[in-house]
């Protein structure tokens, strides 16, 4: 009988190493020349997700790598490795072995708040761009019943004239939404009191529950509950074809860039020219396929070529370094 | 109300996939294995297995965790009743009836009388859970962050219900698990705190990696440093395990008072599964009709019992799933799992994630089924693991440890993270500090933080704020209850156990005399 539970624990285990393992995957030690001009992954591909599985950035990866498998011609493993503010997934990244065998999602502009707040050893040099994949862009929203803020001027009327009353909850200190935010306010001429939550939800209860009149998330945020929010404007250069009535920020002379969330797929800055091409294809034609678009209905795919990432990670980076002291109003 | 019964209906349909009762079957199985074994807790089993969840779906994940808590209470009844060691302390009470029935060579009667009162203990629990856990949750939907605030102190209140002898010291490990929760970034101004350069400190202790080492590689070091010794042998029984038509009769109303006893003291936060036995217990003495019996082996005291502490996993899960305050260290590691799912405590698990969560009932209520059929069946078996050796113990538990904080997260720090709070754990309980309470203060800390620092932003610095509103009155009132029921439930408890060991030792010399003879 002893023996027999000895066994039991014994196979209970290795039922769990089995769990760590999983996504061990086995990379080959001859991978791909890196030289020739050719690439093509001789086993399965890691994609390294920097949040947590079932995270808002996880479902689109998973979705993602998904439909991937068919252009690849490999399995994709997506591999969830969070903690640090993303810093220890995107660490683990910049270190992988530039061999093409490993390739990762980048969180903008997270990612580059973690290099401004030096919570990694990484810079943007550590990696190179493939595409883009998820592109979302933020809005300023208010309560559906809440009388006082008809639309964006009368919020920016109501916040000069009560300045420093205002509040906004944001999903995290100097967070994304925090910056946007910000920018709004400091745009618009008047101070508000920011009331950091852990996450989105939190935000969006923050407003419900009267503890914040305004805030800004992201469009997707607001998906299926748009009834109970009223959105005042958008933080891009042109209005947006689902929400046509909506103004951008700089229509009313307010802030004039655009300010959102990306979601980059990125390798470590040693792969060859021939890995890049070769993703930025596959990758492309999956963001294309008519399958894949049907399941990826619930966020904004936005593909740009690995050119165009570059510059968009590059012009993030400026962006979150040049928000100084000055910007946050210390 | 109809779209409530849909998702319910629902619920029990998702439930029911090979793949959830493969893992109720086997949670139930592994959860009577933990809580026979004297040593391991029904805590330190659900955190042991909690990073196996985290490849499962939400659903599934929490079904086992559920199963092994519903099993581990059970099991703990089967050593008490059989070598008179309580398994978990949440049988301590069955122990005393139980084993008295056993040397009187009714054992098989008394393992039928604790499986089939653990089967409806549990299952009467789950309508609480299916009635009040949304009517609570929706409540949380008015708390801003004053009400958070007075809701994490009153969390904390729990600690003086949960350190036992001496409240001071409870309060130092209380103390010291909010130190632990500053660790990391400010969640007010982004700044970093006690973090050593060191961004894996960046959100925080992991609580998960901490409520490992604290209640189970500790637990291997207790058990390490002790001599190994064979345990009691347990007795083999050949009656037959059943009950007559007549004894189920007279243990029902018996089941019932204690299902409302172990149900509200589930809900109360503070007083777990081991003083529910208790005061079940002592309720079905002051009730039955044949008191002769009690000392003397009663199915009533037996069935008292583990009704109650059963009748506690359905209720304890009510605060931990709508206000995110786990009444006791179990529904502390459940609630680690279900933050590790991505799924927060409160309104949304009733909206947006009510499939989720009615599957997750419909588990539970199943998973008492489970209990009774696996029980029943496999009573000779588990038996015998109540005498497993610690020598083959001690390093399946270690190496489970080790794996399962790796698992978390991949990271191997988790483990030197793991290892040093098994250390932490080891000597605190070596000076009779308490484990349970800095897990709860490292939970709550930063939920009272974050909610005070907001409340006072918000305000421009008015502490009005905090006495604003009537959930915040409330939740001051609870706060006050908090610290004084403590004492009212050692009372009740001390008197219980007074009342019940006075009967028994009486007995206990009488039987041994009359052996002697």
């Amino acid at each position: 009988m002893k023996k027999i539970f000895a066994l039991l624990l014994v196979l209970c285990m290795i039922f769990a190493l089995s769990a760590c393992g999983k996504s061990g995957g086995t990379t080959s030690s001859e991978a791909p020349a890196a030289e020739s001009g050719e690439f093509k992954p001789d086993g399965p591909v890691t994609l390294i997700v920097a949040y947590k599985a079932g995270s808002g950035t996880d479902g689109p990866a998973r979705i993602l790598a998904q439909f991937a498998e068919k252009y690849i011609g490999q399995t994709v493993v997506v591999e969830n490795v969070d903690g640090g503010s993303g810093s220890i997934g995107w660490s683990q990244l910049a270190a992988a072995d530039p061999d093409g065998m490993t390739i990762g999602v980048m969180n903008l502009p997270n990612f580059n708040n973690s290099i401004v707040n030096e919570l990694g050893t990484y810079t943007t040099a550590s990696f190179k761009a493939i595409c883009n994949h998820v592109t979302e862009t933020s809005i300023v929203i208010v309560r559906a019943d809440d009388d006082r803020f008809p639309d964006l001027d009368a919020l920016v009327a109501y916040g000069k004239e009560h300045d420093g009353e205002l509040k906004a909850s944001t999903n995290g200190a100097k967070a994304s939404n925090h910056i946007g935010a910000q920018a709004f306010a400091n745009s618009a001429g008047f101070k508000y009191i920011d009331i950091p939550q852990g996450g989105t939800a939190d935000q969006l209860l923050s407003l419900r529950n009267k503890e914040s009149d305004f805030t800004v998330v992201k469009l997707g945020d607001i998906a299926g509950q748009e009834s109970a929010y009223r959105v005042l404007g958008i933080f891009a250069a042109e209005r947006d074809s689902r929400i046509p009535d909506v103004p951008t920020l700089a229509e009313k002379g307010l802030y004039d860039q655009w300010l959102g969330s990306s979601r980059a797929i990125v390798a470590p800055a040693g792969v060859s020219d021939a890995v890049i091409g070769f993703y930025e294809e596959a990758l492309k034609k999956t963001m294309e396929d008519p399958d894949y678009l049907a399941a990826a209905s619930s966020f904004d795919t936005n593909f740009q070529d690995h050119a165009a990432t570059a510059a968009l990670i590059e012009q993030q980076q400026q962006f979150a370094e040049s928000l100084g002291a000055e910007f946050w109003g210390e | 109300m109809l779209e409530t019964l849909g998702l319910m209906g629902a619920g029990f349909i998702n439930a029911l996939t090979p793949i959830n009762l493969l893992m109720m079957a086997g949670g139930v199985a592994m959860g009577i294995i933990i809580g026979c074994m004297p040593g391991l807790s029904a805590a330190m089993g659900v955190a042991l297995m909690l990073p196996l969840t985290f490849t499962m779906k939400a659903e599934t994940g929490l079904i086992v965790l559920g199963a092994i808590y519903c099993g581990a209470i059970f099991g703990g009844s089967i050593s008490a009743i059989l070598i008179h060691t309580p398994g978990t302390p949440a049988s301590a009470a069955t122990a005393i009836e139980g084993y008295q029935m056993t040397l009187r060579g009714k054992a098989g009667k008394a393992l039928f009388t604790a499986c089939y009162a653990s089967f409806w203990g549990g299952l009467l629990s789950c309508i609480s859970l299916y009635f009040f856990a949304p009517l609570l949750a929706q409540l949380t939907l008015k708390f801003r962050s004053a009400e958070y605030f007075w809701l994490s102190i009153f969390g904390l209140t729990i600690i003086a219900g949960v350190s036992g002898k001496s409240i001071v010291k409870g309060l130092i490990s209380g103390a010291f698990g909010l130190l632990l929760s500053t660790i990391g970034l400010d969640p007010v101004t982004g700044a970093k705190r006690v973090m050593f350069g060191q961004a894996y400190f960046a959100e925080g202790i992991n609580t998960t990696c901490a409520l490992i080492g604290l209640f189970s590689m500790s637990q291997v070091f207790i058990l390490a440093e002790k001599k190994i010794t064979a345990r009691a042998q347990a007795t083999k029984f050949t009656d037959k395990m059943s009950l007559t038509r007549d004894e189920r009769k007279l243990i029902r109303p018996t089941i019932v008072r204690s299902w409302l006893i172990g149900n509200i003291i589930g809900i109360l936060p503070g007083a777990g599964a081991a003083i529910a036995c208790f005061l079940g217990y002592n309720t079905s003495k002051q009730f039955s009709k044949h008191k002769e019996m009690f000392g003397k082996g009663s199915i009533e005291g037996v069935a008292g019992s583990e009704a109650a502490n059963n009748a506690v996993t359905g209720g304890s899960l009510i605060p931990t799933l709508t206000l995110g305050i786990p009444g006791e260290s179990v529904t502390a590691v459940l609630m680690g799992g279900l933050v590790i799912q991505g799924l927060a405590p409160g309104p949304e698990l009733f909206g947006k994630y009510a499939p989720m969560t009615y599957t997750f009932f419909a588990g539970f209520v199943l998973v008492q089924f489970f209990m009774l059929g696996i029980g029943l069946l496999g009573c000779r078996g588990f038996a015998q693991i109540s005498r497993l050796s610690d020598a083959i113990l001690i390093p399946c538990v270690t190496v489970l440890c080790c794996v399962g904080s790796y698992a978390i997260h991949k990271n191997i720090l988790d483990i030197v993270v793991m290892m040093t709070f098994g250390v932490i754990g080891y000597l605190m309980r070596k000076f009779d500090l308490n484990t349970a309470a800095v897990v709860l203060a490292l939970i709550l800390g930063p939920i009272g933080e974050k909610g005070l620092r907001n409340a006072l932003k918000s305000s421009g610095g008015n502490p009005a704020i905090l006495f604003s509103s009537v959930v915040c009155w409330v939740l001051i009132g609870l706060c006050i209850v908090g610290i004084l029921s403590p004492i009212f439930m050692a009372k009740l408890e001390a008197k219980a156990e007074k009342e019940a060991v006075a009967g028994t030792e009486e007995d206990v010399e009488k039987l041994t005399e009359e052996d002697s003879v």
